[in-house]
């Protein structure tokens, strides 16, 4: 009490000396940080920096991105050979017969290209959901979803048909099936905002279970004595072949061109990319995005569906638990190696397709264990998936010679070895 | 920077130019071995003849694809191939895996293809039709050798035989007259099996009744053990199976009871419990088929054979087995080889779609074809769905 009278008088007094006093101290206090400060940079500089730090790229070169992707096949192509070795081959011999194998003759060829249709579809139906970033891990249930429309159409209806009304048939419940099994998740999603990855995922397994059942009981081919099996397709529901293959590689192209010009070129793909990017933007911009996540779901959907109807009529001629073939999983692998971009996709599907019948390949020339096949497609994948953080990011090692040296240099440098 | 994309980009030529000089050799390779085996003009002989395998599993099943593989095995030691001479393709699915897996094998110039799985049938057929200069042979089908093809063929043992035999031992053995089996699908196959089996255990115990439940899948060891344990769990005190896995026989020993194993010697996964264990040779038709294109014997395009010619089996009589076991055994064996129907009435059974069979006394029922057609729940064997 008898402190403050004291003090009282003083601010009055000195009012000036007081600012001055302040400004003072916050100079002082600034000095220290700044001290601080370039202490603890100098600190960072020395002893604690990290040896490498990743730093986001804003934009690459394009010459730059070939480098690191060539760069990528070649490490791959290295690591591979080791195994190769490891397993007592020759690594240029097993690579060859790989190439041979799934382009060296016309057989090959058009298995290779059968083996890359449904993988080209499926990728560009996730393509669709993944660019307004809907996480739709369940191609594979909305391709048994079409499969299994598709084979009613071909087992109780197509002999009453005929060839070309049943096939198109056949395609138009696919595609519808697929779509609304797509639907499903983002009906979900956009009334009581679930969680479409694992929403999607779980209908994989019901799709799965449900052609289970269709196998095991109404389905049930009754010519086999009681073998789980679902009849063979006549010829009415087959898909005709062109050049040896069947005509799935037509529909897989033109859709290419389809699902390109649908993303870059219409409204509604403008529309899915702006929901991509921000949802509250796209709100904001009057942009009803549930009725996006429906449409763009249901196309997803269907396109995956169309590929149940392809691989059921063109490739497997009847539907079984192994329709899909894990292809809707591996389409995810393709849609991301390809940015998300159909013309793309068609490149990456294809080279996916070779690995797979170059791997088949080289078990029956080399009597290499498919497990061990499966390894270096893995290695390859493994390392082109890889080199995508490359592309995106850059590594800035720690430097030397840290005295003096002002951090744009660093930067610099780090950019030369990068 | 320049430098390394310099050398990244000499070892990337570097490979694609060994690479290319490589290329023309591997399909010289390949064209030499196609001449091989497409060319009919060229006699196959056992230097050259090269033999395709695919089979739904893999050695690791323990079961059927891997007595198959053992057959394939004592099939090359028998007539003396290189093992470059056989070229195997495992866990193929039947569907278009199976075209693809057929055409690696032709693409690796294999004379014959033998696909060992029901479900191959349509597209082993095709290939058949496709390639008339390849041999086709399939086991437990029944198209290829009924669609009058001259390189189409089916094979399959009388398992049912072994599967008698084996139920007799399962008969002396039971002490509550109730016996359980494992089974995968009811599907002709293992229907026929499990009715052999109750009718051998009948043979030599007339009390005796039998649960049977399926496990819908051909090897899922966890399923299998839990069928088991609900079938010991009913008063089961010997079980059998026709599935992949030895979860049965485990399962039996587990709870100090009886089993009769199936594909191979179970004896070996479950020594406490297992009596005997119905078992497959197929290198006994293999060696057949191989010396017929090599310019022997002929063999009919739907082949089939039994304890006689020593395709199926049973393994020795166990120390666990009851006594006059082997006795029994050797006396049923003796009147199946002499040409006795496994499947002599009198019988009576009903089949899930209602037909009826009524065997009696003097009639037997004979498979036409070498895959097993009996679909009939014979009276004493109730399913539990």
């Amino acid at each position: 009490m008898s402190d403050g009278i004291r003090k009282e008088p003083v601010p009055q007094e000195s009012e000036a000396a007081r600012a001055q006093q302040q400004e003072e101290d916050i100079r002082v206090r600034e000095a220290i940080k700044t001290a601080e400060l370039e202490n603890v940079r100098e600190h960072h500089r020395q002893a604690k920096a990290p040896l490498v730090r990743m730093v986001k790229r804003d934009d690459i070169s394009r010459k730059k991105a070939v480098v690191i992707r060539l760069a990528a096949v070649v490490c791959a192509l290295v690591t591979g050979g080791l195994l190769i070795l490891a397993l007592g081959h020759n690594p240029i011999s097993v690579y060859a017969e790989m190439v041979v194998g799934s382009l060296g003759s016309t057989t090959v060829l058009q298995e290779t290209i059968r083996n890359a249709i449904p993988l080209l579809i499926t990728s560009m139906a996730v393509s669709l959901a993944f660019r307004m970033r809907f996480w739709n891990i369940g191609a594979e249930g909305q391709i048994l979803a079409g499969a299994v429309a598709a084979s009613y159409v071909a087992l109780f209806l197509s002999e009453s048909l005929g060839h070309v009304p049943s096939l198109l048939i056949m395609a138009v419940v696919a595609v519808v099936a697929g779509g609304l099994y797509g639907m499903i998740p983002a009906v979900f999603r956009a009334k009581w905002n679930t969680n479409e990855t694992l929403f999607t995922l779980m209908l994989n397994y019901i799709a799965l279970c449900f052609v289970k059942y269709l196998q095991n009981g109404p389905w049930r081919d009754p010519a086999l004595n009681g073998f789980p099996k679902i009849a063979m397709f006549g010829s009415e529901a087959r898909l005709p072949k062109l050049f040896g293959v069947n005509i799935g590689w037509i529909i897989a192209l033109v859709l290419v061109v389809l699902v390109s010009i649908y993303l870059t070129r219409t409204k509604q793909g403008y529309e899915i990319s702006v929901v991509g990017e921000s949802s509250n933007t796209a709100r904001y911009a009057g942009i009803n995005v549930t009725k996006v996540m429906l449409r763009t779901m249901f196309i997803s959907g269907a396109l995956a569906g169309l590929v149940g109807f392809i691989q059921v009529s063109g490739a497997d001629f009847t539907l079984s638990e192994n329709t899909t073939g894990g292809v809707g999983f591996t389409a995810i692998t393709v849609a991301w190696m390809s940015k998300l971009n159909p013309p793309v996709m068609l490149i990456v599907a294809f080279f996916i397709a070779m690995l797979t019948k170059g791997a088949g390949r080289i078990q029956t020339a080399f009597k290499i264990p498919a497990s061990a096949a499966n390894v270096l497609i893995g290695i390859i994948l493994f390392f082109l998936l890889g080199c995508e953080f490359f592309i995106n990011y850059k590594l800035v090692w720690r430097k030397k010679q840290t005295a003096g040296a002002p951090p744009k240099e660093t930067a610099k440098e780090a950019v030369n070895n990068g | 920077m320049k430098k390394l994309l310099a050398v990244l980009l000499a070892a990337l030529m570097l490979f694609a130019v060994v690479g290319c000089s490589s290329e023309p050799a591997a399909n010289d390779g390949g064209d030499d071995q196609n001449v091989e085996g497409a060319q009919t003009g060229e006699e196959l002989t056992k230097d050259n003849i090269k033999i395709g395998f695919i089979y739904i599993g893999d050695a690791s099943d323990g079961g059927y694809s891997y007595t198959h593989i053992q057959g394939t095995q004592k099939m090359k030691e028998t007539l003396g191939l290189s093992d470059d001479q056989i070229v195997e393709k495992f866990n193929i699915t039947e569907d278009a895996a199976c075209e693809t897996a057929i055409n690696e094998l032709i693409e690796a110039g294999c004379n014959a293809i033998f696909g060992t799985s029901f479900g191959y049938d349509a597209y082993m057929l095709a290939a058949a039709e496709a390639h008339p200069e390849i041999q086709f042979f399939h086991a437990s089908g029944t198209q290829c050798g009924q669609s009058g093809l001259e390189n189409a063929h089916n094979y399959f043992g009388k398992i049912y035989e072994a599967r008698y035999l084996a139920g007799i031992a399962a008969g002396l053995k039971t002490e509550t007259n109730v016996l359980g089996y494992v089974t995968a699908m009811p599907f002709a196959e293992c229907i026929s099996g499990f009715t052999a089996f109750y009718l051998g255990a009948k043979s030599v115990n007339p009390d005796v009744t039998m649960k049977v439940m399926y496990t819908n899948s051909w090897a899922d060891a966890t399923k299998e053990a839990q069928v088991a344990q609900a079938l010991i769990d009913a008063g089961c005190d010997v079980l059998s199976l026709h599935a992949d896995t030895t979860s049965t026989v485990t399962t039996a020993e587990a709870n100090g009871v009886w089993a009769c194993g199936y594909n191979s010697d179970m004896a070996l996964a479950a020594p406490d419990a297992v009596l005997v264990s119905a078992v497959w040779d197929w290198s006994q038709y293999l060696v057949m088929a191989v010396n017929e294109m090599l310019g022997g014997e002929a063999v009919p395009a739907d082949y089939t054979a039994g304890l006689s010619e020593g395709f199926v089996d049973i393994t020795e009589v166990t120390d666990v087995c009851a006594e006059g076991t082997a006795e029994a055994i050797a006396e049923a064996r003796e009147k199946i080889e002499s040409g006795w129907n496994v499947f002599s009435g009198p019988i009576h059974g009903v089949a899930a779609d209602g037909t009826e069979i009524n065997l009696a006394e003097g009639e037997e029922f004979v498979e036409p074809l070498s895959a097993p057609s009996w679909t009939y729940i014979v009276d004493g064997i109730e399913v539990i769905e």
